[in-house]
C-alpha cells in the first residue's frame, strides 16, 4: 500500500509465484489458496477500514458471510449466474456496511470494537432466525461455474483464475483509494481527526467511505467463497470467522497489500500446518504462533520480513547504511560501487 | 557535604542526545538552581536523576551508587521529584494524594503526623483534603505536588518548573515555601526554572545548562549581578 | 406481572456473572489498556481445573480456594509471559496477543480434558424460595450474593488500603506511579492476577447453569464485554451496573419482543449498548479519557 512496505522484487516475486502456483500445486491444495485468497479479499478491506482509517470493524466475517448469502440467495432464487451474482454481492455488502458504519462513525475505536463483534456474534443467529430466506440450517446451495471450455480438463484450474480475478480487482480498488487524494485524507483523519476535520476534511464523509469500501471487498470476498464452495451454511460464518479476519489484518500487517495476502493464507494454512505437527496440540501451537509472530515483531509478517531483509542488507555491507534516509540511500548506493 | 555527586551524566531521548557528559555536586543542606532556556535538557536531568530517564554516568548519592536503581529505590533513599506540569493524581483526592506520596513508607502513625505536618505547612490543602486534585486551583495543585513529595521523607527535593503557569504572586508563595523548607528544615533543594532572576533570589548555587552542556556555576548571588551569563544564556 | 418479575430476577442472575466477566475486563484494561480477549477462556480453564479437584475427591470449598489462588498465580504468568515484553507495542499486537490467549486457553483445556460436557455441581442448594408471589432459585440469590461479596472487597480494597491505592494509581499514570515509588510492573502484574481470580468466579458461577465444555465462556465473553462499554472501561462500579443492565435486558427482550425471541436475544444488549453510546459516548460510569483500541 506504500511503496516503502517490502522491497519491489519481494513483490514482484509473490505475484510471479501466484501465477504459476497451479502447476505445481495438487488440486486440493489449489482450492485451500482459493479459499485463503477469498478471505484475503475481506482482510484487504479491513486494512484499507483499520490500517488507514484507523476504525476497528470486528465485523468483517458477517458482511463476508453476508456477502456469500446474496450470491447463493440470487443464485438459487432467480437463477442469476454466479458470475452476475459477485457485483450484486459486493453493493449489496457495501450497503449492510454503511448501515452499520452510520452509527459507527459517532463511536470511539474500542467501543466501535465492541458493538461490531455484537454484530459477528448476532449474525449467524439472524441466519437460523430468517430460515425462510436463508434456508437456515440446512443452508443454500450455488451452481457450480461454466467452465469454458479449454480449462473443461482442470475446472479448478478456472476456479483458480477467476479468484485471481477478483483479489486483482481488489488490489486495484485499495491501489486506486489509497494512492490519490482519498488515501492521504484517510491517513489524515487516523492519526488526528480533529486536526484533519480543521484543515478542512470531511470525516463524515471519508469514514463512510471507507466502511463502504470495506464492506463491498467483505461481500465480493464472500461472494467468492460461496463460489468456491458450492454450498454455505451458517456453520461458516460464526463470530470466529470475523476474529479471523482481524488476525489475519494484522498479522499480515495492516498497512500493506501484500498483509492481506499473507494473512490470508496464514489463518487457512497455519492451522492445518500446526495440526499435522501434532493433532491434539494443534491449535495450542497455533495459540503459541500467534502471540510470538506478535512478540517477535509488532507490526506483523510483512513488519517481520521487512526487518529481515534489511538486516541482511545491512550485514552484507558491513556498513549500516539506513534505507529510509536520502543519505544513507547515497551511502548505499556507494558501498555497491 | 557533598549529597548528591554526579560524574560523566548522559541521557538521550530516543535518538537524540538531550544530556551530554554533564558533572556536578550539590552538598547536604544547599539550595541548587538548575537554569537554561527551554530545551536545554533541565528537564531531563531530573528525569535522569529520579530514575525515570535513561542515563550513563554515576550518580552518588548519600554515599551510595544510584544509576543502576530503579525509581522507586532512588525515591526510597530520599530522592523527591515534583515533575513539570504539577504531577498530581488529578483523579485522586488530595487526601489520596498525599497518601501516595508515602505510600513506600510502612509506619502508619508516622505517616499520618507527616501529613498533619503539611497540612499545617499548606492550611489551603487541608480545607481540601477531600477534593479531587484535579478540581483544584494551579497553585494550590502545585503545593500539593510539593507536599506530596516531602510525605516520602526526602533528603533532596527536585522541582522541575514550579512557576509554570502560575500568576507572579503564587510562584512568590511557593518560593516562599521553598526558603522555609530550606533555612528551617534544612532541606536539600534542586529547583530547575526558566524565571532565573526569582530563582537566583532564593538559591545558594546556581548551574546553567545549555544544549544539554553544563557551561557555568557559581554562587546564586555572583550570578545575579554577572550581566554575561544573565546575556549569554537567561536571556534577560 | 410475575413473569416480569421472574424475568428480572433471572435476568439479575445471568447479569452478575456479566458483571464479573466484566469486572475482570476493566481491571485489565485500567492497568495495562488492554482488552484481554482471552479472559472468558483463561476462566473456563480455571473452571475445569476446580472441577477436576472436586472429581478427584477433593471437598468442593477446598478446590474452589486452591483453585482461585492457582488462577491468581496463571494470571500472573500470563502478564510476565506475554504481555510484560509487549508493553508499549502497538495496540494491534496486543488485541492479537490476546486472541492468542484466547486460542490457546481453549486448545489447552481441549487438550487435557477433550470437548465434552461435564456437569459441574453447584455451590448453593438446590430448590427456590417464593418472595411476594415470585419464586426465585436459591442458586439466582447465590450468585447475587457472591458479586455483591466479590465487588464490594475489590471495591474496598482499592478504596482504604494503601496496596488499592497503589494499584489505582499505577492504571492512573505510571510514570507519575513510579515517581512516588510504586513498583508499577508488580502492580501492573497483580492486576493481570486478581482479574484472573474475577474471571474464575465468573466462570464457576455458571459452569453448572451451561455445563463445562471448553467453549462454555465464549459466547459470555460478548455480554462481558458489552457491560463494561455500556459501563464505561474505566470504571468497575460501571461495570456492575452495566453487567446487570445487559443481563436484565437480554431476559426482558428475549421473551417480551417476538421480532428477537430466544434465538436473537443477543441483539438486546448489542442495541442497548449502542444506543447508551450514542448518547454518553464513554459509557454510564467511564471518564472522558480518549480510548484508541
Amino acid at each position: 500500500m506504500n511503496s516503502r512496505s517490502l522491497p519491489t522484487f519481494i513483490k514482484v516475486g509473490a505475484a510471479a509465484i501466484a501465477l504459476i502456483a497451479p502447476v505445481f500445486l495438487p488440486d486440493f491444495l489449489l482450492f485451500e489458496v482459493c479459499i485463503a485468497l477469498s478471505y484475503s479479499i475481506a482482510v484487504l478491506g479491513l486494512n484499507l477500514l483499520m490500517g488507514f482509517a484507523g476504525q476497528i470493524c470486528l465485523a468483517q466475517g458477517a458482511l463476508f458471510g453476508f456477502g456469500a448469502y446474496v450470491t447463493a440467495y440470487l443464485n438459487a432464487e432467480f437463477g442469476l449466474s454466479p458470475y452476475w451474482t459477485l457485483p450484486a454481492a459486493a453493493v449489496l455488502t457495501a450497503a449492510a456496511g454503511l448501515a452499520v458504519g452510520l452509527p459507527a462513525l459517532r463511536l470511539q475505536g474500542l467501543q466501535l470494537a465492541i458493538i461490531t463483534f455484537g454484530i459477528a456474534a448476532a449474525f449467524p443467529q439472524a441466519l437460523l432466525k430468517f430460515d425462510w430466506l436463508t434456508g437456515g440450517v440446512s443452508g443454500l446451495p450455488i451452481d457450480s461455474l461454466e467452465t469454458p471450455a479449454p480449462f473443461a480438463g482442470r475446472p479448478e484450474l478456472w476456479l483458480y483464475l477467476v479468484t485471481v480475478a477478483c483479489a486483482g480487482v481488489a488490489v486495484l480498488l485499495v491501489s486506486l483509494v489509497l494512492f490519490g487524494d482519498t488515501g492521504r485524507t484517510l491517513r489524515a483523519q487516523r492519526d488526528n481527526a480533529q486536526i484533519a476535520e480543521a484543515l478542512g476534511v470531511n470525516l463524515t464523509k471519508v469514514r463512510l467511505w471507507a466502511f463502504g469500501i470495506s464492506s463491498a471487498l467483505a461481500g465480493l470476498g464472500g461472494g467468492v467463497f460461496a463460489i468456491l464452495n458450492g454450498f454455505i451454511s451458517p456453520q461458516s460464518f460464526l463470530a470466529a470467522v470475523s476474529i479471523n479476519i482481524v488476525i489475519a489484518s494484522i498479522v499480515g500487517g495492516t498497512t500493506t497489500i501484500t498483509g492481506a495476502f499473507i494473512g490470508g493464507l496464514f489463518i487457512v494454512f497455519v492451522p492445518t500446518w500446526t495440526s499435522d505437527i501434532n493433532l491434539a496440540l494443534g491449535n495450542v501451537i497455533y495459540g503459541l504462533a500467534l502471540i510470538g509472530v506478535m512478540m517477535i515483531s509488532g507490526n506483523g509478517v510483512v513488519g517481520l520480513v521487512k526487518k529481515l531483509v534489511c538486516g541482511m542488507l545491512q550485514t552484507t555491507s558491513g556498513n549500516v547504511p539506513s534505507l529510509k534516509s536520502i543519505q544513507g540511500r547515497k551511502q548505499w548506493i556507494a558501498l555497491r560501487k | 557535604m557533598t549529597l548528591l555527586d554526579v560524574r560523566g551524566l548522559s541521557a538521550s531521548y530516543g535518538k537524540v542526545q538531550a544530556l551530554f557528559d554533564c558533572s556536578f555536586s550539590v552538598g547536604d543542606g544547599e539550595f541548587v538552581a538548575l537554569l537554561g532556556a527551554n530545551g536545554a535538557g533541565k528537564t531531563t536531568m531530573l528525569r535522569a536523576l529520579s530514575g525515570i530517564a535513561r542515563s550513563s554516568g554515576t550518580i552518588s548519592f548519600d554515599g551510595q551508587r544510584l544509576d543502576a536503581r530503579p525509581p522507586e529505590e532512588r525515591l526510597r533513599l530520599g530522592i523527591a521529584h515534583v515533575p513539570q506540569g504539577r504531577g498530581t493524581f488529578a483523579e485522586f483526592t488530595v487526601d489520596e494524594n498525599l497518601s501516595l506520596g508515602a505510600i513506600t513508607l510502612s509506619d502508619a502513625a508516622q505517616v499520618r503526623r507527616d501529613k498533619e505536618r503539611w497540612y499545617q505547612t499548606f492550611p489551603r490543602l487541608r480545607e481540601r483534603r477531600n477534593r479531587l486534585a484535579g478540581n483544584l486551583s494551579g497553585g494550590e495543585q502545585q503545593m500539593l505536588a510539593v507536599a506530596r513529595a516531602l510525605m516520602s521523607r526526602p533528603k533532596l527535593l527536585m522541582c522541575d518548573e514550579p512557576s509554570l503557569g502560575l500568576a507572579p504572586a503564587i510562584t512568590a508563595e511557593i518560593f516562599e515555601i521553598f526558603k522555609d523548607l530550606h533555612k528551617r528544615h534544612r532541606m536539600t533543594l534542586l529547583v530547575v526554572e526558566q524565571n532565573a532572576d526569582l530563582t537566583l533570589q532564593f538559591a545558594d548555587t546556581a548551574f546553567v545548562i545549555e544544549t544539554g552542556h553544563i557551561v557555568a556555576t557559581s554562587p546564586a548571588h555572583e550570578m545575579l549581578h554577572n550581566q554575561d551569563i544573565q546575556k549569554s544564556y537567561l536571556g534577560v | 406481572m410475575s413473569l416480569f418479575f421472574q424475568l428480572v430476577v433471572s435476568g439479575l442472575a445471568s447479569g452478575a456473572i456479566y458483571a464479573a466477566l466484566a469486572i475482570a475486563l476493566v481491571l485489565i484494561f485500567r492497568a495495562t489498556s488492554i482488552v484481554n480477549f482471552g479472559q472468558g477462556e483463561m476462566a473456563t480453564f480455571s473452571a475445569y481445573c476446580t472441577w477436576q479437584m472436586i472429581n478427584w475427591g477433593v471437598p468442593v470449598w477446598l478446590s474452589l480456594l486452591i483453585c482461585l489462588a492457582a488462577s491468581f498465580i496463571v494470571g500472573i504468568i500470563v502478564f510476565r509471559s506475554f504481555i510484560q515484553p509487549l508493553i508499549g507495542a502497538p495496540i494491534e499486537a496486543m488485541v492479537v496477543v490476546t486472541l492468542g490467549l484466547f486460542v490457546l486457553f481453549q486448545a489447552v483445556t481441549m487438550w487435557i480434558w477433550g470437548a465434552d460436557q461435564r456437569a459441574f455441581p453447584s455451590i448453593f442448594p438446590d430448590g427456590g424460595i417464593a418472595i411476594g408471589g415470585v419464586q426465585v432459585r436459591i442458586s439466582a440469590l447465590g450468585t447475587l450474593l457472591a458479586l455483591a461479596i466479590a465487588a464490594l472487597s475489590i471495591g474496598l480494597v482499592f478504596r482504604f488500603t494503601r496496596l488499592g491505592l497503589s494499584m489505582r494509581a499505577s492504571a492512573y499514570d505510571r510514570t507519575k506511579s513510579m515517581l512516588v515509588g510504586i513498583k508499577v510492573q508488580r502492580m501492573l502484574m497483580l492486576g493481570w492476577g486478581l482479574a484472573a481470580v474475577i474471571g474464575m468466579i465468573a466462570a464457576v458461577l455458571i459452569a453448572p447453569r451451561l455445563l463445562l465444555s471448553p467453549t462454555m465462556m465464549t459466547p459470555i465473553l460478548f455480554y462481558g464485554l458489552a457491560a463494561a462499554t455500556l459501563g464505561g472501561w474505566d470504571s468497575p462500579f460501571g461495570a456492575v451496573v452495566g453487567g446487570l443492565l445487559v443481563g436484565v435486558a437480554e431476559s426482558l427482550g428475549g421473551s417480551y419482543l417476538p421480532m428477537v425471541g430466544a434465538e436473537l436475544r443477543i441483539v438486546v444488549p448489542i442495541a442497548l449498548t449502542l444506543i447508551i453510546l450514542l448518547v454518553k459516548p464513554v459509557g454510564l460510569f467511564g471518564s472522558y479519557k480518549v480510548t484508541k483500541l
